[in-house]
């Protein structure tokens, strides 16, 4: 904490969280405002969960975190950093601090399940040994140590699944965005994803998940939201 | 695997995925610089040829009947100075006449001897930089100037239409390197804008987890050097085959030094480097 902060109390906080969204107005493609002076801070190792039907503009707000659309008016600003203005740089270095999963966040066709997994860490200029210490971990741990050769059309939808988490865990991303965690799995799966939500919650890690049914386990260190009248509530 | 690794392992398997589109690629772009290559040696040969023509132009100075033969000499001096002439050598009344008698086969002026009308003359050799027509017309209005009642020739006409040819194969030259530079730049940026187009949603998400454009770019500007520069190397072999098997007794056929070569061929990857960047821009977006 800097000499600044102890003094002036305040001063500095948005450094210290990993999203804050400051009166944002958002519109989609046709013009029409689906979000209007939307709040939310996200503290370190605290996570959202965001409720709300189809149509409600849970892919909207994605986009808009991952710097894929710009806001009608307000601001974000996550890791100290506003995307807003559209700052090429910023928006690319919060990526890399991002671990996606869900509809937005495909694969890469023409990769392996293997290089998919580790992109992260090659993007981020991470050395080789890691790498492939990271990826025997993640493989074992999303059981696809069977398919780590094999192209995401080849894959199960469970296992595309899979394959995202492990992507987004390889290069301990502090913050994960998750869009339908449970969509499309069997009961098994299902399980396995709560447990893997939970494990996060309790890491120190934060999400935000967006989903259009209810989480039934409570996570720790989450706040619920829910999407309504063009608003979190 | 590093970012190094991963561009050039995607730069083999881009060209592994599409063997037809790179071959094709190479096929075309291969008879492009052939073509370009072709130009390029038939140039430099009619270039060596002119330059062979123009070192025989000689300007002749035929002297005033006045002009006392005391000053002959003060003339040569004066002729050697100029920066323009390389040789000056004085022809007298009787070298002249010895001459017309080679040229016809007999001596016209038997019972002339004592009023030769043949005129006393010098023969300048030209340096080679002042051999343009322009320099020429200078050098002769000097001299007529220095010298008055001079009379000067030289191959004028010749020289004229010598300077058109060939700034006209300067001007095709020019035109066709310009064309087969676009038809380049096109052919191998369409090439890779296909193979592009079909990565494109990958390109979309890897600058999700945030990739810049050019860590993903890379592997096809990587593509545009190696396929063109490749393609260059094949026409120049193509051609120093035909060069062993093809032997001209006529005359002299000038290729480009090793050197040059190798630059060409570099120029033509960095070209396609471009080209690469160009096919794969749109999708980067």
């Amino acid at each position: 904490m800097s000499i600044l902060m102890l003094i002036l109390p305040g001063i500095g906080m948005d450094r210290e969280l990993l999203i804050k969204l400051d009166s944002v107005s958002i519109k989609n493609d046709r013009g029409d405002k689906v979000f209007r002076d939307l709040k939310l801070l996200v503290e370190p190792g605290r996570s959202v969960v965001i409720t709300g039907s189809s149509g409600s503009g849970k892919t909207l707000l994605i986009e808009c975190l991952t710097g894929l659309r710009r806001i009608h008016s307000g601001s974000i600003v996550m890791f100290g950093k506003d995307i807003s203005s559209g700052r090429k740089g910023a928006i690319r270095s919060i990526r890399r601090k991002i671990g996606g999963v869900g509809g937005a966040f495909g694969l890469v066709p023409s990769l392996s399940v293997s290089e998919n997994i580790r992109m992260p860490m090659i993007i981020s200029g991470e050395r080789n040994k890691v790498q492939v210490d990271r990826l025997r971990k993640m493989l074992a741990e999303f059981s696809l140590i069977k398919r780590a050769g094999d192209f995401p059309s080849s894959l199960t939808r469970v296992e595309y699944s899979m394959v995202q988490y492990a992507r987004a865990s390889i290069g301990h991303q502090p913050l994960l965005i998750i869009d339908e965690p449970t969509a499309g799995l069997d009961s098994k799966s299902f399980r396995r994803v709560l447990d893997f939500l939970v494990k996060v919650a309790v890491s120190g890690r934060s999400m935000v998940v967006l989903t259009s049914e209810p989480i039934e386990t409570k996570l720790p260190n989450t706040d619920y939201y829910q999407i309504a009248n063009r608003a979190l509530q | 695997m590093t970012r190094i690794t991963y561009i050039i392992k995607e730069t083999f398997r881009n060209i592994g995925r599409f063997p037809g589109t790179a071959l094709a690629s190479v096929l075309s772009l291969t008879l492009l610089f052939l073509l370009f290559d072709l130009f390029w040696i038939a140039s430099m040969t009619s270039e060596k040829f002119y330059d062979s023509l123009l070192s025989e132009i000689e300007m002749e100075i035929f002297l005033p009947e006045d002009l006392p033969d005391s000053s002959i000499a003060d003339v040569s001096s004066s002729l050697i100075l100029q920066e323009e002439i390389f040789t000056a050598d004085y022809i007298s009344k009787a070298i002249a006449r010895e001459e017309l008698e080679r040229l016809v086969g007999i001596d016209l002026l038997i019972g002339y001897d004592s009023t030769n009308p043949l005129p006393r003359s010098f023969i300048a050799k030209i340096e080679p930089d002042f051999l343009t027509l322009e320099d020429m017309d200078r050098l002769k209005d000097k001299l007529q100037q220095q010298i008055p009642g001079t009379e000067i020739h030289y191959s004028r006409d010749w020289l004229q239409k010598a300077e058109s040819t060939r700034s006209l194969i300067l001007q095709v030259g020019l035109v066709l390197g310009l064309l087969i530079l676009l038809a380049t730049v096109l052919s191998s940026a369409n090439s890779i804008r296909l193979m592009a187009k079909a990565r494109a949603q990958g390109f979309h998400q890897m600058m999700l987890l945030g990739a810049g454009k050019t860590f993903v770019a890379m592997p096809f500007l990587i593509e545009g050097f190696l396929v063109t520069m490749f393609s260059t190397a094949a026409g120049w072999g193509i051609l120093m085959y035909g060069r062993q098997k093809i032997a001209f007794t006529q005359f002299e056929i000038i290729y480009p030094v090793n050197d040059q070569i190798v630059a060409f061929c570099l120029i033509a990857g960095l070209l396609g480097a471009i080209s690469g960047y160009i096919g794969v821009y749109k999708y980067l977006k």
